[in-house]
């Protein structure tokens, strides 16, 4: 019967293994989006080693301990294998080191079950064992090492294998604490023979981690030592006191020593530090905020990201790609191990094998908890391994041996249990893993349900920037569908190509590292489809990719042959050129100069931010320059010949919408509401909305820049203006002045000016065309950073004849 | 086309999970069936005790239940009007499918067949216990034995077979 429900479920442990391979050996397909891709393949001997020493395993269980629980090593079982890919998943020399050290693991289980039936060995000899892990922990103080090469000094290395000694110690502990405390019976809590030797021994234990900075090990120490008081007297007051210790412990932690410190500020406050101290849970609850209901499937997600992932955060990379689903199984199976090892203890018939049982079961329920109560923030972080999980050799050996103490006392089907004294400490034990292991499954499913929305949209959150390289981003065209920044390259190495560098400080950048400007920022959402494309199209991706769909094309009503032109004739000089339609406020014309090379970013941006000619600044919409006299024939039109009041001039500023941003879809910046209109600064582009009206029979036109998008279903649909045209001056009036600054010979009106603010001048040319223009109305500004009216007029002579010749 | 073909996979895989889950889920209840029909089968085969205190006479008493405590103190299943007794002098228990006799430090031993005993020890019909200057003597009821621990590999054993 035994063998039979142990079989079965191996049977489908080994059936979701396989199906997890399948569909890691499919993930580069998936990611890139086509059948010719690299397969992975090398993680199935991972699998197949796993196979065939569970088979083997088992039927080495069934022979020799022919009574044993029938549920603990599947569930063990099905949790080393799921680790194992896991790790081969995120790095494949680490999973082949693993599948050498499940083999070793799974080899030793099957020897101590043939040759160790009997458990008193273990109860001779606790104190040579104790001593001996003990005086290997104190080793690692003198020749420990990291193989990671920083970090706390755990490991002993010898020939490149490392060795953790304080994992087998939790182990030995356990074994030491069973035997010393079934030796003695009615044991009351203030007797000496009790108190002094589990004292010296655990503070020994602690000393020893403390030293070494291993928090999450002394932890599980002092756990460990609280339940098996707990259960040997029976007494509750045992829990309340260690409870009182540890919030003691804790809060003189965190004023005196700094890891504590450093680990519940990040825990209290993770949002506060997200790229120092807290970047490790914060990129954890991202990955599961990532993984969602279904996960991405193994192999598509970026479980990477998080530090550490093969060992300390496995949880959050299991989360990321098998979900919610996946994590509430994952608990149930540690539950499931936990739940059985309590009844073992229960039926064994002996007080050390009880005792032992029940520290077995103390050991991996507390070391779980703490871990993946950590990855979801729902605990401080404390650096232990997810028993069977996890990567590491000495980690797996321990977890193992617990299972094979565990296995070995399940196996007294033919004797009777040992009296017991009193139930409560078990029930009691039981419920704190069943509120702590349900409130693991509450909290993921918090963040993988309801924050994820919030989580994923951060700015920290990489996975955007990944979805980048394997999903086209759309391209940005010009008003005749001429490429302006485009997507280059293959599915999984796409890269942006800004084909005109001049237009950078408009179009802006997407970059991995230095993020977004410009209108690549505004226009996010259409060039990466998750704006103007089907919802269900959306959802459809989100679910088989974990990425949006492919991005949109989008048309500027920029048009290059006239922005080239006027790019040439700024030149080197710094400042801002807009021609507008005046009309429909479309702008055919945006140069902001000095500009920069987004092409080069991957070298040069950290010295553009610091740039004193600030390049990444579009002058044209947020450079903001004192605004002088440039306006002259605005006024004009508004009051006529007399100079106008202050405040009747401030009210038309108002009008003009010199005190708030221009509604269009890119950066724009504005001077506040202000008094002195000595100090008042304008940008171009509000200068170039407000000469339009005068081009436009007194109507100030809303600016436009994104036109069309290029939808899948519709084609090209138009996106309309954020804002509605305003009549600021009768038509009249604005007919006439644009007539009286019509100079000689010249086909348009101009009017050039400076503004001084201290040391600030600026060099203003308004222009546009006459009421008989026959083609579209336009309106001109220039600004440049320098006293230089004869250029300006220069640019706006030449612009004009180049329009006139198109 | 590759994403759809791995998101059936993925769903098969969280079937495959609660599918084990599922039978675990299963097996435990059968496992709750079995131990019940097990307990529920288990019986006590009564004991007949034929009891003479010094200068008594005998009466006979039968039990079944699964200890059987016999002393000078009054609260004992077989209380004894004999000063050479014990308070609690030994006890009769039931398991391993034996009626054991054990001698519960008693000043003046408790015998078996006039042997004195030290360790637990099965007796059958027809042994003569002695406490003190009491004698009992024992006959087993010869109702059928239900091992508790039989193996119920198959389905039709399931059945209590009473």
């Amino acid at each position: 019967m035994n063998s039979q429900v142990q079989s079965r479920l191996l049977k489908w442990a080994a059936f979701f293994l396989f199906l997890q391979s399948m569909i890691l050996t499919l993930a580069p397909a998936v990611r890139e989006r086509s059948w010719d891709v690299d397969y992975r393949l090398s993680h199935w001997i991972g699998f197949l080693v796993w196979a065939l020493f569970t088979y083997l395993t088992h039927r080495s269980l069934v022979k020799f301990l022919p009574d044993h629980d029938p549920y603990i090593f599947p569930a063990a079982a099905l949790l080393s294998g799921w680790g194992l890919l896991t790790i081969w998943r995120l790095d494949e020399s680490f999973g082949a080191r693993q599948t050498v050290w499940l083999a070793i693991s799974m080899t030793a289980l099957m020897l101590a079950v043939r040759y160790l039936k009997e458990l008193t060995f273990l109860k001779n000899y606790k104190y040579i064992f104790l001593t001996g892990g003990l005086l290997i922990t104190a080793l690692t103080l003198v020749f420990g090492s990291n193989p990671l090469g920083v970090g706390p000094r755990l490991w002993l290395g010898l020939g490149g294998v490392y060795f953790q000694p304080s994992e087998p110690l939790k182990i030995l502990l356990v074994i030491y604490l069973a035997a010393y405390l079934s030796d003695r019976v009615n044991i009351r809590l203030s007797s000496i023979p009790l108190l002094i030797p589990t004292l010296v021994v655990t503070g020994l234990a602690l000393l020893l981690l403390l030293v070494q900075r291993d928090l999450g090990t002394a932890s599980i120490f002092i756990f460990i030592f609280t339940i098996f008081l707990f259960i040997a007297t029976g007494k509750r007051r045992i829990l309340i006191a260690t409870g009182a210790f540890l919030l003691a412990a804790l809060l003189i932690g965190y004023f005196l020593v700094d890891i504590i410190h450093v680990r519940v500020v990040g825990w209290l406050n993770p949002w506060d530090d997200p790229t120092g101290n807290s970047y490790q849970i914060i990129q954890s609850l991202l990955a599961v905020a990532n993984g969602a209901t279904l996960g991405r499937g193994l192999g598509i997600g970026s479980p990477l990201l998080v530090p550490v992932a093969i060992s300390d955060f496995i949880f959050s990379a299991i989360a990321e790609e098998t979900g919610l689903i996946g994590t509430l199984g994952l608990i149930s199976l540690i539950w499931l191990i936990l739940a059985r090892g309590l009844i073992t203890a229960l039926r064994a018939p002996g007080n050390f094998r009880r005792y032992l049982a029940a520290g077995v079961v103390t050991y991996l329920g507390v070391q779980s908890l703490l871990i993946i109560g950590g990855n979801l923030r729902l605990l401080p972080l404390t650096g232990v391994t997810l028993p069977f999980v996890s990567y590491g050799g000495s980690s797996l050996l321990t977890s193992f041996f617990a299972l094979y103490l565990l296995l070995s006392i399940s196996n007294t089907e033919e004797e009777e249990p040992a009296p017991l004294q009193s139930l409560r400490p078990y029930t009691i034990l039981a419920g704190i893993f069943a509120l702590g292991f349900a409130a693991c499954a509450v909290t993921g499913a918090w963040w993988a349900l309801f924050r994820s929305n919030d989580l994923l949209t951060r700015t920290d959150n990489a996975r955007r920037a990944i979805a980048d390289r394997f999903v086209p981003r759309g391209e940005i065209l010009d008003n005749s569908n001429l490429p302006i920044n485009i997507t280059a390259g293959e599915s999984g190495d796409f890269i942006r190509e800004y084909l005109y560098p001049d237009l950078a400080p408009i179009t802006g950048y997407t970059h991995p590292v230095y993020g977004q400007a410009g209108l690549e920022a505004s226009l996010d959402n259409y060039l990466r489809g998750l704006q103007g494309n089907p919802s269900s199209l959306i959802l459809w991706n989100q679910l088989i990719y974990g990425t949006p769909p492919s991005g949109l094309d989008v048309r500027l009503s920029i048009d290059m042959e006239l922005q080239r032109i006027a790019d040439g004739l700024l030149g080197d000089h710094s400042g801002a050129i807009i021609l507008m339609n005046a009309e429909t406020g479309e702008i055919l014309v945006m140069a902001s100069h000095p500009t920069y090379d987004p092409n080069k970013l991957d070298e040069e941006g950290d010295l553009l931010s610091q740039d004193e000619d600030s390049p990444l600044l579009n002058r044209a919409t947020q450079g903001l320059y004192p605004i002088g006299n440039v306006i002259q024939p605005l006024i004009q039109a508004q009051f006529g010949e007399e100079l106008p009041s202050e405040s009747s001039l401030l009210i038309s500023y108002e009008e003009f919408g010199f005190f708030r941003s221009p509604q269009i879809t890119m950066p724009v910046a504005s001077s506040p509401l202000t008094n002195d209109l000595a100090d008042m600064r304008v940008s171009p582009l509000q200068v170039c909305l407000a000469a339009a009206a005068l081009s436009n029979q007194g109507v100030m036109p809303a600016p436009r820049i994104a036109i069309a998008v290029n939808t899948l279903e519709q084609g090209w649909v138009v996106l309309p203006a954020l804002d509605e045209p305003r009549e600021v001056i009768q038509a009249q009036a604005a007919e006439e002045a644009a007539r009286t600054f019509v100079q000689e010979g010249k086909a348009y009106w101009s009017h050039a000016g400076r503004g001084t603010i201290s040391k600030t001048t600026v060099t203003w040319l308004v222009a546009g065309t006459p009421p008989d223009w026959r083609g579209a109305p336009l309106a001109l500004v220039v600004a440049l950073e320098e006293n230089n009216v004869p250029l300006a007029e220069r640019i706006g002579d030449k612009l004009f004849t180049a329009i006139l010749e198109q | 086309m590759s994403g759809t073909v791995v998101l059936a996979l993925r769903f098969l895989t969280a079937l495959a999970l609660y599918g084990f889950l599922g039978w675990v889920l299963v097996f435990l209840y059968r496992e709750i069936q079995r131990q019940g029909s097990i307990l529920v089968n288990r019986r006590i085969p009564g004991i007949s005790l034929m009891v003479r205190a010094p200068g008594g006479k005998g009466t006979m008493r039968y039990f079944n239940q699964a200890e059987i405590t016999i002393g000078r103190d009054p609260g004992c299943d077989i209380p004894l009007a004999d000063d050479t007794a014990s308070a609690r002098h030994a006890h009769l228990t039931y398991h391993h499918n034996q009626w054991w006799l054990e001698d519960l430090n008693s000043t003046n031993g408790t015998r078996l067949n006039t042997l004195k005993i030290t360790t637990p020890t099965v007796i059958t019909s027809g042994d003569e216990i002695q406490c003190g200057g009491s004698d009992l003597s024992v006959s087993l009821s010869e109702n059928v034995v239900i091992e508790p621990t039989q193996r119920l590999g198959k389905r039709d054993q399931h059945k209590p077979n009473e």
